[in-house]
This record gives C-alpha cells, structure tokens and sequence, in this order.
C-alpha cells in the first residue's frame, strides 16, 4: 500500500540534474554498503560448498563439495534438530495466528462490558513481567523444560502482535460486520467468514513475525533444554560452533565447510522466502509502529 | 487503544448491562483461550517473584527478607551489569535509529527505482538471521587464529602485523558489538522511514524547486523535519525496552570482556545456570530489580509517547 | 455450531491445563520431606522394589541416542530384570554438552526427589562431588559399597577409598580410576623439524620444537607461519581437576587451586610457581606458538582442529587424554585423510623434577540421590540395581564397557572393510566367537571403541575374558601407567562450596588476562588476592582444621 504511494512521489523528486555528482557518490556509497552487508554471507555460502577451510575471499568455491550439507542430513544429531525447528516453527506460528487473530477480533468489539479490563490484562503484561528464575519454575511446573513445546508456547502468546492484528482488523469496514450479523451469523462465524478471509495479507505479515521469531529463537532454547534430542537447529549451530561440539558422522567433511553448511541451513529458509514475501514483512512493521 | 468512547458504545449502554453481556456471550468465550494463556506463560510467574525474599538453594527455601536487595546493591559485579546494559542498549538504540535515518534519507534520493528496490532488498537480509548466526559468522570471521578470515585478510593487505584477537579485547568489545548490530539491524531499521518519505508530499519539493534549492538543502529543510516525529516515536518506543537486552549480548561476550559487556539478563542468567550451588532467590530479586526499573522507563515512555503524538505506546 | 464446540473444547482443555497446573504453585516449600519413595513400590515387610531409574549421564557413556543408546538400555533392562527377579525401566537423560554441572545443578536445584525428571542416580566430576557431598541431597553409600557383591573382585580399592570424607562417609562411587593426559606430537610435523621425540627432554626442547611449529613449515604446505605449535581446551581449565593436564609442560609443577602441599592445605593460585607457569604460557602466546583458539576452545574444537583435514592451520602437538584416545585420534585423522601417526611425549624434566610423571586425575564418580526420608531402602535398590550390576565382571558390565550386543560389539563370524575405496581401506574379519568391536553405529568407516567403562581402568575387571586387543589402545596405557602420578586430592569445604564458582571464574578470567599479555602474571595474582585473599586463607583454615 506505501509503495503506490511511493512512485507517484519518486519521479518528480529528480527533474532537476543540477548536481551529477551527488548520484555518482551516492550510488558508489550505497554499492559499498551492499558489498559489506553480501560479502559475509556471499562467503558462508561459498565455503559451504568448499571442501577445505579456504580463509581468503573466493567467488566461487575452490574445490567443490556437497558434503557439509550430505552430513546434515544423514546425521541425526544435526537433522533432527533441523526437524524441530521446522515442527515448532509451523505449530508456533499456528497457534501464534489463533491467539491473536482471536484477540484482536474480540478487542476489536467496543461495546462488550469488560473490554478495557481485557485490554489491561493483556497490556499490563507488556510492562510488567516475573522474571527469568520465576518464569523458568512455571515452565518446569508445566513440564515444558527440557521440551522443545516451550518454543510453542513462549512464542504462541504474543501481546504486541495480538495489538498488531487488532489493528488490521480495524480497517475491516464495520458495514460488513453488521452485514452479517443481519444474516444471523455468530460472533464466529463472523470471525471465520468476514474478518479471516479479509485478514490473508494480516494474516501473512503476523504469521511471518511469529515465524521468523520461533525459527531464530536460541536463548529459549540455551535456557530450558539440556536433551540433546529435543533442541532445535539455532541451539545445535551454536554449540556446534562456539563450543566445538561437532558430531561425530560417516562423512569425511572439514569442520569449516560443515559450520559453514550448518549456517545456510539455519538462514535458508528465510532468505529464500524473504524476497517473495518483503512486502508482508514490511507491512507489519509499519502497521505495528506508526498505526499502533 | 482508547476508542471506548465512540458512539456506538454509548448507544449501546442503554440497554442493561446482563443484557450486553449475554449479547456478547460468543466473544467472551472466544477470548477465553488468551485469558488463560496469557494468566498461564505471564501472570503466573509473577507469583514467583516471592522468591526474591527467600533464599532458594538445591530446593530449599528460606525466609531472608530484603537480605537479596542488600547483597545486590552492594555488589560491584551488579552496578557494572547495570552500567553495561545503559550504556549498551542506548548507544545501540542512537547509533541504528541515526544511521537508519541517513541511509533511508540517502537511499531515497537514488532516481533508479530498480537499484533502490534492490539495495532495499540486499540490506533488509541480514535482519531475518538470527543472533544465534550472526554471531558464529562474525565469530569465525575474527578469529585470532590463522582461521579467522579478517585478521588473515588484514594481514594480506598488510594493515597489521599480529592477528587481534576482537571479541577478547576489553576496548574493542563494545565497538564490535555495535558493529554487528549495525550490520544486522540497521537495513530493517530504514523500513519505518521509507514509509514516512513516502508519505511526504511532492509539492514540498516542487516549491523548493522553484526556489532553486539544492538536493542537500531539499535534504536538510524538508526530508528531515518530516522524519523528526518518527524518529522521536522510534526513541521512545524503545527507550522502554533497553533492560531487556540479552540475546544480542549473550552470544558475543566472553568472561574476559565480561567487564564491559555484562548486562543485567546476562548477569542474572550466569548466577542462576552457570554457579554451582545458585541461589535462585538472589537472582530473582536482581530479574524483579530489572521489572521495577523496566516498568518505569515504560511509564515514563509511554506519557513522553502520549505528549509527542497525542497517544500512548501501551 | 461446529466451530463454537471446537471453540468451547479448546477453552475446556485450557483451563484444565490452568488448574492442575496452578495446585502445583512453583516450587514446593522449605525441605518438605517427599512422601512415598519414587520409581517403585513399598513392599508389605518394609523392603521396596525398583521399577524404574532415571539416570543423568556424561558425554561419557558414548552409546549416545545416535550411536545405539536404545539398544543399550533394552539390553540392560533384559539383564538387570533377570538378575533382580523382576522388571526394570531405566532412563538416560544424557546431556552431552559442555555446561554439564550447570545444568545438573539447575534439576537439582528446582526438582525433588519424586519429580518426574529427579535423576535417582547421576554421573560428577571429582570437583562436584565435593561441592554436593556437604548439602545432604547425596546418599553416603559407605556400607553399601562395603557389602557390594563385586568387592571381591576389587583390584584397584584405593580410588573408592579416596573419595571418603574426613568422617568416613563415601558419597561417590568411582568404577573406574580417573586417567590422565598425555602429550603426543605430530611425527612427520616432528620429522620436518629434525629430531625425534627422544630429542625432546626438556622445557626448552619442547618450546624450541613449538616455535618451529609455528615458524616453519611443519606441514610442507609452503607457507609458514600459519601452523601452531599447540592447542588445548583452554590455557589451564580451572573448573575441573587436575587444572593443568591439557598443558603440563607450561604448567609444570603450578597447581592453581587449593592442594595439600607437604601435608598442608595452600591455595596453590598464589603461589609463585603459578606466576611463572603464567610467563611461559604468555611468552608462548606472544609468539603466536600456541593457537589462540585455545582460550575458547572446547575440547572437541580443540581435537577436531588438531586433526583436521587442513593441516595448514593445525597445530603440532596436542596434550589429550592416554589409552583409547590415542587410538581415537589416530583413527580421526586416518579418516580425514591426514597422512601423519602420533608419538608420545615422555614427561619432560621439569615435569618429572615436580610431579614425577604425568597426573592422574581423580575419577569422576556415580552418585546416588538421598530422598531424605531416613530410610535407605530405595537408596539400596538403586546401589544394587545400577552399581552392583555395572561391575558383575560378566553381561551387564560389558554392556557398561562395550555397549551392546551386535550393535556395538560381537562373538558371531562376520566380516567388514572400513574406508572402502581409499589409501586407508582396512578390512577386518572374524569367526564365529571371536569376540570383537564392531563399526561405529553412527560412524561405519570406523571401530567402535568403548562406551562408558574403560576395560583398563576399571577397578573390578571383566571376567567373561571379553578384551579389546587393539595394540595402539595397549600401547597408550602402557605408556600412561608408566609416566603417571596420582594427581593431588581436591579440596572440600563448607565456604569452598559458597565460593567456587566463583573464585573458578575469576581465575579462569585472571589466567586468560596474563596469558594474553593485558595484565602481567604478578597484577593477575595480586588482584586475585586483593578480590580473593581472605576467602582464600578461610577455606585453606578450614581445609587445614579439618585434617586435625
């Protein structure tokens, strides 16, 4: 929606070609800064796919090999956390859409007694909270530590997003909802049948919030799992890494070229999506910060 | 959030209140599912913040009183975690709002659509990383050793002599730090203000135009003075979440440089998962210590929000 | 309608959810006594019945989840079942990573014994067992020990008899002695240089082989200057005893914590052979002669860098542990196509003028939880379930030692290659009840070796004649028995527990600060004992009172 705005404003901005100087500068500038946001990852991905540890730059790999992403996936220790990551990544952000779409439709509701208490209780979360230790004990109480569920259920529950989409569902015209109470429908149906399916671009931005959040999330992990079985990807890169806790596999495959394998697999999945779906992503910020 | 008073709720009113709420019966069962999760993973905790009173070793509780509080305020390691955390979270909150607002002014000015789409797309990468990835990339990238791809590099080129060991050293660990976080965060950073200079009407530019004004001038008198109220809104919104930092700081320091990159979560995460025998009283009387203080600064940001633009954050 | 029951049925769950999780209320209050004993049944006469044990473990019970820990456990179960005359169920929770005692302290810390995850029996380093053995969550398994079963079988009975308190008390459990590190050298890195390992005697010959690690070109690869003289899990690893074995030579006769010196306890940390183990490891790290990724490294970072397939920026010499492991790492850089064997360096002088030999480390040991209801019955079980049964000299005890039957090893005929196809394709084959090891489950191109138990250090050994007679593995224990001296007892004390972490994280940051030159080894102890020096003297005091 910004961009139609956008390019009505662009064109006129550059009429005048006083000063040549400026663009030349300013592209040459903004051409360093993509080289220095590419390179590293340009490098990891080359040395992924190169045999031994080359510690100069290269283009392109010097002596090319599939192993580091062969060993990936036929070693457990590195697949299965590959797997939950994508298991609590889908069922986070699932149960993420639920609890907010169906907080942020029952907010939306101004004349229901009791709707301002509801918004404090959820707001006063956001200001207020018990604390690593105190939170670590309730989650041992509901036997979520040393699971990987507590991905689901850290990152299910999301007051800033479950405001976000309250704000999306006020641009839903109200005409629509009394539309269809005149048809009979319940404040469900209504939710299933108007607001979700007016919802799909709320429903992609705040969907790739929960799921960049689950997918990235390491320090959950570091806290509340210790089995080995149940970690997910991002825990076992860094340990992997920082504490050269390297499995053992049947692949013969140098360290570097397996860390630098390990590293695309944890930002593949985005970094492919992302150039698709920018758009959603930039909405939701934007809706989130300047409409709050 | 304070739309309560508009006028179909005051039309509804008239009628009695177990009426309107047997009306909304269907809504209330639909908010059930938050209410408990939310009373579940955020207000249960809360009653764990009893603890800060006792002490709590391997199991066992006792009844010490404001003892913790006493022992925190006292300890050096504490303050310097408290220092950090400021320092740190304010200096990084500055640096990416700045430098998001002089790369989205710049790269605003490119005339080529396809090349502003694309460096947009190019630097908004780094962000969908997770800190856990950004810090073993820079992590190998530095390293001391014949392995590390920037002090071999630095070396070739001839720029120093002897490998330096970055994240270990004491007056180069915060640099670093905001380096990356420069690097990883300051691309997402210039979404919010690409939607603002979308918003800025031409005509302001046209008029400058006619007056002869230079592109930097156009910059400086009209481009930035638009930004000042999301900038001021970026600040604030933040502002109330600078105790919070943990992830970004955990991943990157090391007991060497723990002087100058201990923050308050990483201090209280040590105490409690890294010590032999923890006293997790200790420790959540230090995380209730962060709440208070955090809460206030929310407070304070949240009447800074309501002067600034007419509402508040929460 | 459909939606609203799903709707109704959701809020239903939840709430249940809500209440049985609220009756719990965080944890439980002051040392509320568990009721009935877990994981099993209180029989009518008073005597109780094991049904289930849940057990935390190392990285050192190698049969992890990828390498065959469910056939392990289902062996064990059959075995164990049998001799106990009724069902068993054992967990393993196996944490295999590096903060080992952080973790065991947090279940211990926010568990009881009855919880689900409550471990009835765990795995501690000889330094944790002193931190727990004073809190009383440990049962004193003194006179179950002296009765075992397995006592007459006992060879080595002084590493169990060390781990006794002052009052008699034994905690902790050592089925095996504790093994020390030995230092092996690259031999074509040592061939470049010039010399042979009987060339290097002593401090200086070591440092001067070192400097032409790093100066030269030990690799052949053309450049130098890219290769280390040596890497180790850290410059000195001060939360785990004997401090020193992953860099004896720099350390020499230094003991950087508290140990009992001519029958008198000191804080080894302050004393001046600690600052001038300090300047050598500085004087090596400014000439680049010891890798600095030392500092971070794990040790498996540290083994996999000094045997990794790019040996331009490997290192020539590597302090690791004797026996298996020389074997273990001989066979990783077989696989990773590393054409080079390892030699082992005998103690050189200034080693032998302190200590005598390499040290010995103190075994790490198997605990047993107390769940503080004044009777020992569920204590005993589990003593006699788990620890009695791990050194039977027959079934269940190969299972602690060699894993599991046909999975890790065999006595039926069977014939196999490792590394087909390459220069170090080495085929093995075996009649029918020959016992042998069999290929890694999770690693076909090479032999299995042992899963917890080492058969050589065992202190009760097998019977059943099963041996594993790789000539390499005999050859590094040789070596080892040889060159080795008892490591110095640790420390144990009430303000000891208090501190330790922290004073262990001080000195680890204060270690790290000299040797990298930012402060010079006297400030490092100077400001030691300015943060340290009364704890210290109160610990070395209550050391000293308690020898009384």
């Amino acid at each position: 929606m910004a961009d139609n705005q956008k390019k009505a404003a662009e064109p006129k901005l550059h009429k005048k070609h006083g000063i040549k100087v400026f663009d030349v500068v300013n592209y040459i500038v903004f051409a360093i800064i993509a080289l220095i946001v590419i390179i590293p990852i340009w490098k990891v991905v080359v040395d992924s796919f190169n045999a031994v540890g080359v510690y100069q730059f290269r283009l392109w790999p010097s002596d090319p090999t599939f192993a580091g992403y062969l060993t990936i996936m036929s070693t457990a220790k590195l697949a299965r956390p590959f797997i939950n990551s994508v298991v609590t990544t889908v069922l986070g952000t699932l149960v993420g859409l639920i609890m907010s779409t169906l907080g942020g439709y029952v907010l939306n509701q101004y004349e229901m007694p009791g709707r301002s208490a509801m918004s404090y209780f959820l707001l006063f979360t956001m200001i207020f909270s018990g604390g690593m230790i105190p939170e670590y004990l309730v989650m041992k109480q509901l036997h979520l530590v040393d699971s990987m569920w507590i991905l689901v259920v850290k990152h299910g529950m999301n007051v800033y997003n479950l405001v976000l989409m309250k704000n999306f569902f006020e641009g839903i015209p109200g005409s629509l909802y009394e539309a269809a109470k005149l048809d009979g429908c319940s404040p469900m149906q209504i939710f299933y049948k108007v607001v979700l399916p007016l919802s799909k671009a709320a429903l992609a931005s705040v969907g790739l919030m929960f799921a960049v959040t689950v997918w990235n999330d390491y320090s959950t992990v570091q806290i509340y799992i210790t089995n080995p079985t149940q970690v997910n990807f991002q825990y076992m890169l860094r340990v992997m890494i920082m504490d050269g806790d390297t499995p053992t596999t049947a692949y013969k495959v140098s360290q570097n070229t397996l860390y630098y394998a390990s590293i695309v697999c944890a930002i593949l999945p985005f970094m492919v999506a992302y150039p698709f779906l920018q758009q959603y992503f930039v909405t939701g910020v934007n809706v989130g910060a300047v409409k709050e | 959030m304070s739309k309560d008073n508009n006028s179909a709720a005051v039309q509804v009113r008239k009628k009695p209140l177990k009426l309107r709420i047997w009306n909304n019966r269907g809504f209330y069962l639909m908010f059930l599912p938050v209410f408990f999760f939310v009373l579940i993973i955020y207000y249960w905790p809360m009653l764990g913040i009893r603890y800060s009173f006792y002490s709590y070793k391997l199991g066992k509780l006792t009844w010490v009183g404001l003892e913790h509080f006493k022992s925190m305020f006292g300890q050096k390691e504490f303050w310097l975690a408290f220092k950090n955390t400021l320092v740190i979270s304010v200096v990084k909150l500055l640096l990416n709002t700045f430098v998001a607002v002089i790369i989205s002014i710049f790269l605003n000015e490119m005339g080529n659509m396809f090349c502003k789409k694309f460096i947009q797309t190019i630097i908004y990468l780094p962000h969908f990383m997770s800190y856990a990835v950004v810090a073993a990339i820079f992590t190998l990238f530095l390293s001391p050793s014949s392995t590390g791809f920037i002090n071999e590099t630095l070396k070739n080129w001839g720029v120093i002599e002897k490998s330096i060991d970055f994240l270990h050293n004491k007056a180069m660990w915060q640099p670093i730090f905001q380096i990356i976080n420069l690097w990883k965060e300051t691309g997402w950073g210039t979404v919010i203000f690409f939607a603002t200079l979308a918003g800025i009407s031409p005509d302001q530019y046209e008029a400058a135009d006619i007056d002869g004004a230079t592109r930097l001038q156009k910059i400086w008198y009209i481009t930035l003075p638009s930004l000042a109220n999301t900038i001021i809104i970026v600040l604030i919104l933040n502002m109330a979440k600078v105790l919070n930092i943990f992830e970004p700081v955990f991943v990157l320091y090391n007991t060497r440089v723990l002087e100058v990159s201990d923050v308050i979560s990483t201090y209280v995460y040590r105490k409690t998962f890294l010590t032999a025998i923890p006293d997790y009283g200790y420790t959540t009387a230090v995380g209730l210590f962060k709440s208070i203080v955090g809460c206030v600064l929310m407070l304070i940001s949240n009447e800074a929000s309501k002067k600034v633009r007419g509402r508040g954050i929460i | 309608m459909k939606k609203k029951l799903t709707a109704v049925l959701l809020c239903a769950v939840m709430a249940a959810g809500a209440l049985a999780g609220c009756g719990g209320g965080g944890a439980s209050d002051a040392g509320s006594s568990a009721s009935a004993p877990s994981g099993g049944t209180v029989n009518e006469d008073g005597s109780f019945t094991l049904e289930t044990i849940n057990i935390i473990v190392d990285g050192t019970v190698t049969a992890t989840v990828d390498a065959g820990q469910a056939e392990f456990v289902a062996q064990w179960e059959a075995a164990v079942g049998e001799k106990l005359g009724h069902p068993i169920k054992l967990n393993i929770t196996q944490l295999d990573h590096s903060d080992y005692s952080g973790t065991v302290s947090r279940t211990l810390t926010t568990g009881q014994p009855g919880d689900a995850g409550y471990p009835d029996a765990l795995i501690m380093s000889a330094n944790m067992l002193r931190q727990y053995q004073t809190t009383g969550l440990l049962w004193n398994l003194k006179d179950a020990y002296d009765n075992a079963e397995f006592q007459s079988r006992v060879t080595l009975p002084n590493v169990n008899l060390g781990l006794r308190t002052a009052d008699g008390a034994q905690y902790g459990f050592a089925p095996t002695y504790g093994n020390g590190c030995v230092t092996y050298v690259k031999k074509s890195w040592l061939d470049a240089y010039g010399k042979t390992i009987d060339d290097i005697k002593t401090f200086d010959d070591y440092y001067n082989m070192l400097k032409f690690f790093h100066e030269g070109d030990p690799d052949g690869d053309g450049t130098s200057g890219k290769t280390y003289g040596v890497i180790a899990a850290g410059y000195g690893k001060m939360d785990e005893t004997p401090f020193i074995n992953y860099m004896p030579e720099f350390w020499q006769g230094a003991f950087p914590s508290f140990y009992q010196k001519d029958g008198v306890w000191v804080d080894g940390f302050q004393e001046q052979a600690t600052i001038d183990a300090l300047a050598r490891l500085h004087k090596a790290y400014s000439e680049d002669i010891i890798d600095p990724d030392t500092e971070e490294a794990g040790t498996k970072q540290a083994r996999e860098k000094f045997f990794s397939n790019d040996q331009t920026t490997s290192e020539g010499v590597f302090t690791y542990w004797a026996g298996t492991w020389l074997r273990t790492l001989t066979d990783n850089m077989i696989k990773n196509g590393v054409e080079d064997e390892l030699v082992q360096l005998p103690p050189i002088q200034e080693i032998k003028d302190t200590w005598g030999g390499y040290l010995n480390r103190e075994a790490p040991v198997w605990v047993i939880t107390d769940d503080q209801d004044g009777n020992d019955a569920r204590e005993q079980a589990i003593f006699d379930a788990l620890f009695e049964t791990m050194l039977d000299g027959d079934v269940v005890q190969t299972l602690w030692t060699y894993g599991a039957e046909d999975v890790h090893w065999s006595t039926k005929a069977e014939s196999f290659v490792l590394n087909p196809g390459t220069d170090q394709e080495k085929a093995y084959d075996y009649a029918d009840g020959e016992f042998h090891l069999k290929q890694s489950p999770n690693d076909p191109n090479s032999l299995w070796k042992k899963n917890h138990l080492d058969s050589v250090l065992v202190i009760a050994p097998l019977t059943n004649g099963f041996v594993n007679d790789d000539p390499l593995i005999q050859e590094g224990n040789t070596f080892f028995t040889e060159n080795c001296v008892d490591a110095p007892a640790a420390a144990s004390c009430a303000t000891l527990s208090e501190y330790e972490a922290d004073i262990v994280n001080d000195r680890t940051r204060l270690m790290n600060l000299a040797v990298t030159g930012e402060i010079t080894p006297e400030e490092a102890i100077a400001e030691y004992q300015a943060s340290w020096g009364d704890i210290a003297a109160q610990i070395v005091d209550e050391l000293n009172a308690a020898e009384q």
